[in-house]
C-alpha cells in the first residue's frame, strides 16, 4: 500500500498534504506520527469524564492536526463535533452522532495508516 | 400693493387734470360766446350812441344853419318896404355874408326862384313842400344845374314881403360837402363811416367808395349776408323800421369782413343815417379781452394743474417711501422667516443626517446579516448534505471545498467589516514603514495566483522602469488595496479572460524625495455601469444586476480601498469602465523614497537571454539586468530565441543564464528548454519566468530540464535574488526551488506555542525548511516563561497557537505585551484552526499581530514573519 492508497483509504487528500509538505518522506513521518498523538484518547476521555471544555480543545486538536495532515474525513467530523463542543454550549440532539461519527472516521483513519505501516519500508 | 397706489395716484391725477381742462374749456367757450353777444351789444350800444352824436351834430349843424337863415330873414326889417329888387338884393348880401351857396324862393308848386346861384331842382318836393306849409323848418336835396346834389334848408317865410307873390319859403342851399365835411362821415380811425340816404335808399351824402346812386342796389349787388338774411330781406326789414321812424341795427358781411350796421332818422328831414364800423375794430378789442382771459384761464388751469401736480408727486413720493420702507420691513421679515427657514431646515437636514445615519447603521445590519447568512447558509446546508452523504466521498470533498469558500469569504467579510468599524471610528491610521513594491506586487501575484488558475485566466504583471523600489508605505494596507482591485478583476472576468497589473512610476509633484507610482489594475472583463460607477465606493455597493448575481463579496471592499488609497494615504483612484468591455482601475500614489539600498547588487557580467512576447518587458528586463551588471540580449518567440542560442553555442560562447517565458506564440517555454537540453545539454541554467504559480507545470518542467523559476514581476531584486544563487554556485544549476523572492529570514529564532506535538513537528519541520529555527513551548504558560526566560531580542516573533491547556493563545499573548521587557512588542502570529471572525477579531484585541489560519500554509506565515519581523 502506497501513501497515496493510504490517503484515499481513510478520505484524505494526499494531493493537498503533499503541496503543503512538499516531500513524501515529511507526509509519511507525519501520517505515522498521528497514530501516537494523544488528542484522540483525551476527547474520549475528556468526553467520558464530562468534561465539555477539555473535550473541546482535544477536538479542535484533531482538527488542527487532521487539517495539517489533509485528513479531510476526520477533519471535517472533528470540526463539526468541536463546533457542537465550543464555548462550553450544553449537549445539543445530535451530539452522540457527531462524536460516533468521529471515533468511526478516526478508527477508520487509523486503520488506513497501520495498514500503509504494515506494508511500509521500515 | 406699490402697483396699486401708484395706479390710482395716476388715475386720479389724470381724471383731476381732465376735469380742469373740460371746466377750463367751458370756460373759454362760454366766454368766447358770451364776447361774441358782448360784441354785438357793445357795437349796438356804441352805434346808437355815436348815431345820435352825428344826429345830434347834424341837427346843430342844420340848427346853426337854420339860424343862420332866421338872421338873414329877421336882419330885414320887416316895416322898411322895400322894392322887390331891394329886398332880393338886401337877402343876397345877407345871404353871400353867410356864406350860403345858393339862396331862393320856394313856390307853392316847389318850384325854386333863385336869387343867386345856379338853378337848383328839389329832388322830392312834397315832403319838403308839406313840412313848409305847416311852418316847419325843412332840410331836402336837390341839385344844381350840372347834376351836384345841393342840401337845401327851407323855412317858412315870415317875411311878408316875401311870402308875397305865393312864396312858400325861402330856401337856402349849400353844398353837400358842408354837411360831410362837419359830420365827418369819412372813415375815422376806428374804421366807422357813415352816409345819408332817403327812404327810397338814394343817397343824400354817399360814401366816398360808393358809386350808385342807391344804396339798396348797392346792398343787392354787393351784400353777400345780412345776418342770416337775403340782402332783400333786410332791405325790406330795413325799410319797415324807416316806415315806423324806429332805429334799426344789424350785422352783415362784406369781403369776408363782417360790419355793425346802424341806423336812424335824422331830425329835420326825410333822411336817415346809416353808420358802420367793422367788427375788426371791436373784434380786436373784445379779442384782446378775450385772448388776454383765455391766457389767464389756460395760464390759471395750468397753474391748478402744476399744483396739482406737485402735489401728487410729493403724495406719490410719500406713498413710493412708505411702500418702501414697507417693503423693507417686509423684506426684513422675509429675511427673517428664511432664515427661521433655514434654521428649520439645517435642524430637518441635521434631523435626516441622523435618520439616515441611524438607517444606514440599520442597512448595514441587515446587509451584514444577509451577506453573513448567505455564507453561513452554504456552511449549513454543505454540512448537512456532506453528512447526509457521508460514504460518498466525491459528494463530501466537493461538500468540503464548497464549506471551505464560504469560510474563507466569510472571514473576508469580518476583515472587511472590521477595517470599516476602523474607518469609520477614525482609528485606521498607517503604519508607514519602508516597503519593497516587489515584495508587494510578488506578495498579491502569489495570493491570487490561485484563482486565475481556477479561472484559466490569462494574467501578466508589468513592472516599467521601477527605480524606486523601496518607498515608506503601509504595506499591510497597500497589500489589501491591490489584492482588493486584483480579485475584483479576477471575479468579474470571466473564465478565460484577461487581466493585467502594471506598475509605473514618474516624477513626483512633491519633490525628489518622492516618487509617484502607478498601479493599473485592468481586466476585460463584465465591466460596469454608469451608474453603478457612481456608487462603486458606498458600503455594500453590488452591482445589481442578473450578471453578476452569483459574483459574491462582501460590497465593502472598494469603500475600504478608497478611504485607504485617497484619504489615508492622499492618492488617487481612477476608474475606467464599460459594461461588457472591462474596468480598468489606476492608482496613483506620491510615495517617499526609501534611504538607498543597503546591499549592492551586483552580479558578474554575465550573458543572458530573455525571451518573451512583450517586447516592453523584454526591454525592461534587460535594462533591469544592466543596472546589475548583466549584459542581456532579448527575442520575442521560440525560434528566434533557438536561433541565437545555436548561433552562441556554435561560438563556443554560450549564454550564462536563459530567461524563458511559459507562455509563447510560438512553442512554450517547456518545449524551448526540452529543444536546449536536446542540442546543448545541462549546462546552460534555464530559468522559467512565470506570473502563474507553477505548481502544476513543476514535473512537466523540470523534465523538460528547467533549472528553476523565476516570478513576474520581474523587479531588478527579483532578478537579483534570483539569479545570485549561480554565482555561489559558479553557474551550476541548483535543485532547490526558487520560490519567491524574500528577505531572507534564514536563522530566525521564533517561538513556537502549540500544545500538539504532531502539529509543533509539521509546522517545525516546514518552517525549518524555511531556514527559521524554532523552540517549541507546549502551552501559553510555557511560552510566557520562555520568553521571560530569554535574553532580550532572542526571539524574533512567536508563532501562537490559541486552544491550548493550562494558558491559551490571547491570555499568554496578554501576558507578554505587559512583560517589561524591551521586545515585549514582538511580533505575535495567531496559528489556529478556528477562522471564525470571533477569533480573528479577538487574537488581534489580545495584541497579536496577525491571525493565520490552520492547516499551515507555509507561505503565507513567511509572508507573516516577514512582514512584521525588523
Amino acid at each position: 500500500m502506497t501513501l497515496k492508497e493510504c490517503y484515499a483509504a481513510m478520505g484524505g487528500d494526499y494531493e493537498e498534504a503533499m503541496g503543503r509538505l512538499r516531500s513524501e518522506r515529511l507526509v509519511q513521518k507525519f501520517v505515522l506520527k498521528f497514530l501516537d498523538d494523544g488528542s484522540y484518547r483525551l476527547l474520549c476521555d475528556s468526553l467520558a469524564a464530562g468534561d465539555r471544555g477539555e473535550a473541546f480543545r482535544a477536538a479542535h486538536t484533531i482538527k488542527g492536526v487532521c487539517g495539517n495532515l489533509a485528513f479531510n474525513t476526520l477533519l471535517e467530523s472533528s470540526e463539526a463535533l468541536t463546533e457542537a463542543l465550543r464555548d462550553g454550549r450544553p449537549p445539543q440532539p445530535g451530539e452522540e452522532d457527531l462524536i460516533r461519527r468521529v471515533q468511526e472516521d478516526y478508527q477508520r483513519t487509523v486503520q488506513a495508516i497501520r495498514t500503509f505501516q504494515e506494508g511500509a519500508p521500515a | 400693493m406699490k402697483n396699486k397706489t401708484t395706479r390710482f395716484l395716476i388715475t386720479s391725477l389724470a381724471g383731476v387734470a381732465l376735469l380742469c381742462v373740460c371746466v377750463f374749456a367751458f370756460f373759454a367757450i362760454h366766454m368766447s360766446g358770451k364776447s361774441a353777444t358782448t360784441i354785438n351789444e357793445v357795437g349796438t350800444l356804441y352805434m346808437s350812441s355815436m348815431s345820435q352824436q352825428t344826429s345830434i351834430h347834424f341837427e346843430s349843424i342844420i340848427n346853426i344853419q337854420m339860424n343862420q337863415l332866421e338872421s338873414l330873414i329877421n336882419a330885414i326889417p320887416s316895416e322898411a318896404v322895400h322894392s322887390d329888387r331891394e329886398l332880393r338884393e338886401e337877402l343876397i348880401s345877407q345871404a353871400k355874408a353867410r356864406d350860403f351857396a345858393y339862396l331862393g324862393f320856394c313856390g307853392q308848386d316847389g318850384k325854386l326862384d333863385m336869387l343867386y346861384g345856379s338853378q337848383l331842382t328839389i329832388t322830392d318836393p312834397d315832403p319838403f313842400l308839406l313840412s313848409l306849409r305847416d311852418r316847419e323848418e325843412k332840410v331836402a336835396i336837390g341839385t344844381n344845374a350840372e347834376g351836384e346834389k345841393v342840401i337845401l334848408l327851407g323855412t317858412p317865410s315870415p317875411h311878408p314881403a316875401v311870402s308875397g307873390g305865393g312864396c312858400a319859403a325861402l330856401v337856402a342851399g349849400l353844398p353837400v360837402t358842408y354837411i360831410s365835411d362837419h359830420l365827418s362821415l369819412e372813415e375815422n380811425e376806428e374804421r366807422a363811416y357813415s352816409f345819408i340816404i332817403r327812404k327810397d335808399g338814394s343817397f343824400v351824402i354817399r360814401s366816398s367808395d360808393a358809386y350808385r346812386n342807391n344804396y339798396f342796389e348797392r346792398v343787392r349787388a354787393i351784400y353777400e349776408d345780412v345776418n342770416g338774411m337775403t340782402p332783400d330781406q333786410y332791405l325790406e326789414e330795413l325799410s319797415a323800421a324807416m316806415e315806423r321812424n324806429e332805429d334799426y341795427s344789424n350785422e352783415f358781411t362784406v369781403r369776408e369782413e363782417r360790419y355793425h350796421l346802424y341806423c336812424t332818422r335824422l331830425p329835420r328831414s326825410e333822411w336817415y343815417l346809416i353808420t358802420f364800423m367793422p367788427y375788426g375794430t371791436m373784434d380786436s378789442i373784445v379779442r384782446n379781452f378775450s385772448a388776454e382771459w383765455g391766457t389767464l384761464t389756460v395760464l390759471s388751469g395750468a397753474v391748478i394743474l402744476a399744483a396739482l401736480l406737485l402735489v401728487f408727486y410729493k403724495y406719490y413720493g410719500l406713498t413710493r417711501q412708505q411702500l418702501r420702507e414697507v417693503e423693507e420691513s417686509r423684506a426684513a421679515a422675509e429675511a427673517a422667516r428664511l432664515e427661521a427657514e433655514d434654521a428649520q431646515r439645517e435642524a430637518e437636514n441635521a434631523q435626516w443626517e441622523a435618520e439616515h445615519a441611524n438607517r444606514a447603521k440599520s442597512e448595514f445590519l441587515s446587509n451584514m446579516s444577509h451577506d453573513i447568512r448567505t455564507p453561513m447558509n452554504a456552511i449549513v446546508g454543505m454540512t448537512a448534505i456532506a453528512t447526509a452523504n457521508i460514504d460518498d466521498k466525491q459528494q463530501v470533498q466537493n461538500c468540503l471545498k464548497k464549506i471551505t469558500m464560504s469560510s474563507k469569504h466569510l472571514l473576508g467579510l469580518i476583515n472587511d467589516v472590521l477595517d470599516m468599524s476602523k474607518i469609520e471610528s477614525g482609528k485606521m491610521t498607517l503604519n508607514m514603514d519602508q516597503v519593497s513594491l516587489q515584495e508587494v506586487v510578488d506578495g498579491i501575484v502569489s495570493i491570487c495566483q490561485p484563482q486565475v488558475r481556477a479561472k484559466r485566466q490569462q494574467f501578466d504583471v508589468f513592472i516599467h522602469d521601477i527605480s524606486a523600489e523601496n518607498v515608506i508605505c503601509d504595506s499591510v494596507r497597500l497589500n489589501q488595496v491591490l489584492i482588493n482591485l486584483l480579485s475584483n478583476a479576477i471575479k468579474f472576468t470571466p473564465d478565460g479572460g484577461e487581466i493585467h497589473v502594471a506598475l509605473y512610476e514618474e516624477d513626483s509633484p512633491r519633490g525628489e524625495d518622492y516618487v509617484r507610482i502607478h498601479v493599473q489594475v485592468k481586466d476585460n472583463g463584465i465591466g460596469m455601469s454608469k451608474e453603478f460607477q457612481k456608487h462603486l465606493f458606498d458600503s455594500f455597493a453590488r452591482e445589481d444586476s442578473a450578471r453578476v448575481h452569483r459574483t459574491e463579496g462582501t460590497g465593502l471592499g472598494m469603500a475600504i480601498t478608497k478611504f485607504i488609497v485617497v484619504d489615508a494615504m492622499g492618492g488617487t483612484i481612477d476608474v475606467k469602465s464599460r459594461q461588457g468591455q472591462g474596468t480598468e482601475f489606476i492608482i496613483t500614489l506620491d510615495l517617499e523614497k526609501a534611504a538607498a539600498m543597503e546591499e549592492d547588487m551586483i552580479l558578474p557580467s554575465w550573458d543572458m537571454l530573455v525571451v518573451d512576447d512583450d517586447r516592453q518587458l523584454c526591454e525592461s528586463t534587460v535594462a533591469s539586468l544592466g543596472s546589475i551588471g548583466v549584459k542581456a540580449e532579448w527575442a520575442l518567440d521560440g525560434n528566434s530565441a533557438l536561433r541565437m542560442i545555436n548561433r552562441r553555442h556554435r561560438r563556443g560562447d554560450d549564454y550564462h543564464i536563459i530567461l524563458l517565458d511559459w507562455k509563447l506564440p510560438d512553442m512554450d517555454g517547456i518545449a524551448i528548454a526540452r529543444r536546449i537540453r536536446e542540442e546543448q545539454g545541462n549546462d546552460v541554467p534555464i530559468l522559467l519566468i512565470s506570473a502563474y504559480d507553477w505548481g502544476e507545470i513543476e514535473r512537466d518542467a523540470k523534465d523538460a530540464g528547467i533549472t528553476g523559476f523565476i516570478a513576474k514581476p520581474l523587479f531588478r531584486s527579483t532578478l537579483f535574488n534570483s539569479l545570485r544563487q549561480f554565482v555561489e554556485t559558479d553557474g551550476e544549476a541548483e535543485e532547490t526551488v526558487q520560490t519567491e523572492a524574500r528577505r531572507d529570514l534564514t536563522g530566525r529564532q521564533i517561538l513556537l506555542a502549540e500544545d500538539n506535538e504532531l502539529n509543533w513537528e509539521i509546522a517545525s519541520e516546514l518552517l525549518g525548511q524555511e531556514g527559521l529555527k524554532l523552540d517549541w513551548a507546549e502551552n501559553g504558560q510555557i511560552c510566557v516563561e520562555m520568553l521571560a526566560a530569554s535574553p532580550v531580542g532572542y526571539y524574533d516573533a512567536v508563532l501562537m497557537d490559541i486552544r491550548m491547556p493550562v494558558m491559551g493563545g490571547y491570555e499568554a499573548t496578554q501576558v507578554i505585551r505587559s512583560l517589561e521587557r524591551e521586545d515585549k512588542d514582538l511580533p505575535i502570529i495567531a496559528m489556529t484552526a478556528d477562522a471564525f471572525a470571533e477569533d480573528v477579531k479577538r487574537s488581534l484585541e489580545c495584541g497579536m499581530n496577525a491571525h493565520v489560519a490552520k492547516p499551515i500554509d507555509v507561505r503565507e506565515v513567511m509572508r507573516l514573519l516577514d512582514k512584521f519581523i525588523k
